[in-house]
């Protein structure tokens, strides 16, 4: 395991199984709120706090806190609802798959202007979106070529702020009426019915699952002939396959919480989560490789069986389906 | 421009229908549906969203035309589109049903001469996509009397341009398997909105500049100064994130860039575009985002309004209505979304303007 990454926590499935045994018929969208966004957002308001909070420049000291931050993330990245839709947000704190690099470009643009005013929290979140939020810290902690100076390390603690003060305005952006809006739905709101609401997490669901598959390990598969180790997420501070095995388990999590009674989609998340947990390869490097490679592959089609799990399982339950128009193409 | 708004407007007063669409009954919009046991449905709405009539249709549909004078409309499958049913819109009756020659196959649009004489389909050669205009005599129970090229793979939508019989059709450059829609030339695709004049000849080709040539130019709304804008589709790599509006001015195209994360929560996919004369705006939906994005007149962004599997949009008044996936119809201004109805059905990907 690379240096700085806490161990993966995962939780007994034997607890899960209780906490199935112990739930309502259909927990859904109440529970998802409850149990799932809402502490979920609590931590990462948390932690990125704690690294904002975190004073020098001590690489060995922001690494771990990083990733606790990180980490926090992934337990709700998949929910793009709400407040993380507004000012950017979602893009801001994530700024992944970045083809084009804007993002160390937007970087190096403000190494190389060192302009202390725009340090400033105002300032800060006017920044190109490339250049902020968990990559911009990543380039800063893991860089490809030492930094050196005393603006790098303010660099850090001001992208460190804006995105411990994004956490903080999702939170509250949930407390202060999202979350009502999906729990108590009706005219004159984002959802008209609970069956809009319940569409909306079971979209999320589904598009956080086909993330993980189509970017976090379809981008560096590319093609047999032509794998892309180097597009793998998070490659540098050495965390792919971590933040795949992280945002499975809040997937897991939020399907539970959506629908409790749901065995074939548990059973294909621990089916995944198992295959990814074999894999032993934090950067996915093994794309390029073909025995290894077709171990990532597997794990690509673990997750779409999820996918094809839920749609065949929790959707008719939930009384929904992806969106008519939406899943068409014309 | 002024010259051209000002003339479009004499025209349109000159060309009022001597009887027809102003009779009472006819509705204000066209559009297909789903309904919850699976059945395909076209319906005539009022302006707010009522039903007025409901024909059952053979398979899935996709958009409409108007005739120009006669209350009457044709509604097309989508594609590949084996029928278009023609509307008598006064009694909500269908009164004709057209189906492509041999080989060819409806692409979901179409639209009529400035007359009404002609009605034009977009469509394709079965094999290989190559796009097709098919011509049909309105005034002759809509017999087939010929069919022009259109200067690209895969046409889809197609309008006549105001105060003028040239058509402007939006070439998506996808060729696709005539069985399944499979996408089959992604990779080399080149889109391009094609103006057709009146002799059915390809006047002018307008292509987008290489970098988004997997932009797929796909819907149209017209602009009462003559320019067209245009709704795409981005075939190419999910992770950049490319303009979505398009303006037609004279031949030329320009994109419309929004803010990125603006243009990310479209979800890189436009479903339909509308324009109102009234307030200036074009709208633009994304199903696939959720959201319907507004822009002034010259392209600059003005607003995201978020509403699940939104996709069909028609201007009304001072707004547009908006149907979306879940059965919703909504009136849309600058002060957001309010729902006007809901109802049991799954709206398809367009609301169509009539009159």
């Amino acid at each position: 395991m690379p240096k700085h990454l806490p161990p993966l926590r995962r939780p007994a499935l034997a607890l899960l199984a209780l906490a199935m045994l112990a739930a309502p018929a259909r927990a859904d969208v109440a529970q998802v709120v409850s149990d799932h966004a809402l502490p979920g957002y609590a931590r990462l308001t948390a932690a990125t706090a704690a690294l904002a909070a975190e004073p020098g420049c001590d690489p060995n000291r922001l690494r771990p806190l990083y990733h606790k931050a990180f980490d926090a993330w992934l337990a709700v990245a998949h929910l793009r609802l709400g407040p993380v839709e507004d000012e950017g947000r979602v893009l801001a704190i994530a700024f992944w798959p970045d083809p084009k690099g804007l993002g160390q470009k937007a970087q190096a643009a403000l190494l190389a202007a060192a302009d202390p005013a725009v340090l400033a929290p105002d300032r800060m979140r006017e920044q190109s979106v490339a250049a902020r939020g968990l990559f911009g810290l990543e380039r800063l902690l893991y860089p490809a070529a030492p930094l050196t100076g005393d603006y790098a390390c303010a660099l850090i603690h001001a992208n460190a702020a804006d995105l411990a003060r994004m956490a903080a305005e999702i939170e509250a952006g949930w407390h202060d009426g999202f979350a009502a809006a999906l729990t108590a739905p009706g005219p004159g709101g984002r959802y008209l019915t609970e069956t809009e609401a319940r569409q909306a997490l079971l979209t999320a669901l589904v598009t956080g699952l086909e993330f993980n598959a189509d970017q976090r390990l379809g981008r560096p598969l590319g093609t047999f002939d032509k794998p892309r180790p180097e597009r793998a997420e998070a490659r540098a501070s050495g965390r792919s396959l971590r933040d795949v095995q992280l945002s499975l388990l809040a997937l897991r999590q939020f399907a539970q919480k959506l629908l409790p009674q749901s065995p074939q989609t548990q059973a294909a998340f621990d089916k995944a989560l198992t295959a990814a947990d074999r894999l032993q390869d934090p950067t996915l490097a093994g794309v390029a490789d073909p025995q290894n490679r077709l171990k990532i592959e597997i794990l690509a089609q673990d997750i779409h069986a999820i996918r094809d799990a839920v749609l065949a399982e929790m959707a008719p339950a939930l009384g929904v389906s992806v969106g008519f128009n939406a899943a068409d193409g014309d | 421009m002024q010259r051209r708004g000002f003339l479009g407007a004499l025209l349109a007063a000159s060309a009022l229908p001597r009887l027809g669409w102003a009779d009472a009954g006819s509705p204000a919009f066209l559009a297909a549906a789903k309904d919850g046991a699976g059945a395909y449905w076209l319906q005539g709405l009022t302006v707010t969203g009522d039903t007025l009539f409901a024909l059952p249709l053979p398979a899935r549909g996709h958009a409409a035309t108007a005739h120009p004078v006669r209350p009457e409309a044709v509604a097309f499958a989508r594609r590949p589109g084996t029928f278009a049913l023609v509307i008598d819109c006064a009694r909500g009756v269908e009164i004709a049903r057209l189906a492509p020659p041999p080989g060819r196959q409806f692409n979901g649009h179409g639209v009529f001469s400035a007359d009404g004489a002609v009605l034009y389909t977009s469509e394709v050669v079965a094999e290989g996509s190559a796009g097709r205009l098919g011509l049909w005599d309105a005034a002759a129970g809509y017999r087939r009397i010929g069919e022009w090229e259109t200067g690209g793979i895969g046409p889809h939508d197609v309008k006549r341009l105001p105060l003028s019989d040239d058509l402007i059709v939006a070439n998506g450059g996808i060729a696709t398997d005539p069985g399944d829609r499979t996408k089959l030339n992604i990779a080399t695709m080149r889109p391009n909105l094609a103006r057709i004049g009146a002799d059915g000849r390809v006047a002018a080709v307008a292509e987008l500049p290489g970098e988004l040539a997997q932009n797929s130019l796909r819907h149209l709304a017209l602009l009462p100064d003559g320019r067209v804008a245009c709704a795409t589709q981005w075939e190419g790599d999910a992770a950049e994130i490319v303009p979505l509006l398009t303006l037609w001015d004279a031949d030329r195209l320009t994109p419309c860039p929004a803010p990125d994360f603006e243009l990310l929560a479209m979800n890189n996919y436009a479903g339909s575009i509308a324009f109102n004369a009234v307030t200036g705006r074009i709208a633009l939906t994304s199903p696939k985002g959720g959201t319907v994005q507004v822009h002034d007149a010259r392209g600059g962004f003005v607003a995201t309004h978020r509403r699940a599997d939104a996709c069909g949009i028609a201007a009304a008044g001072a707004g547009f209505v908006v149907t979306d996936g879940n059965g919703t119809i909504s009136a849309l201004d600058d002060a957001g979304l309010r729902p006007l109805r809901q109802t049991a059905l799954a709206w398809d990907n367009h609301l169509v303007a009539l009159g």
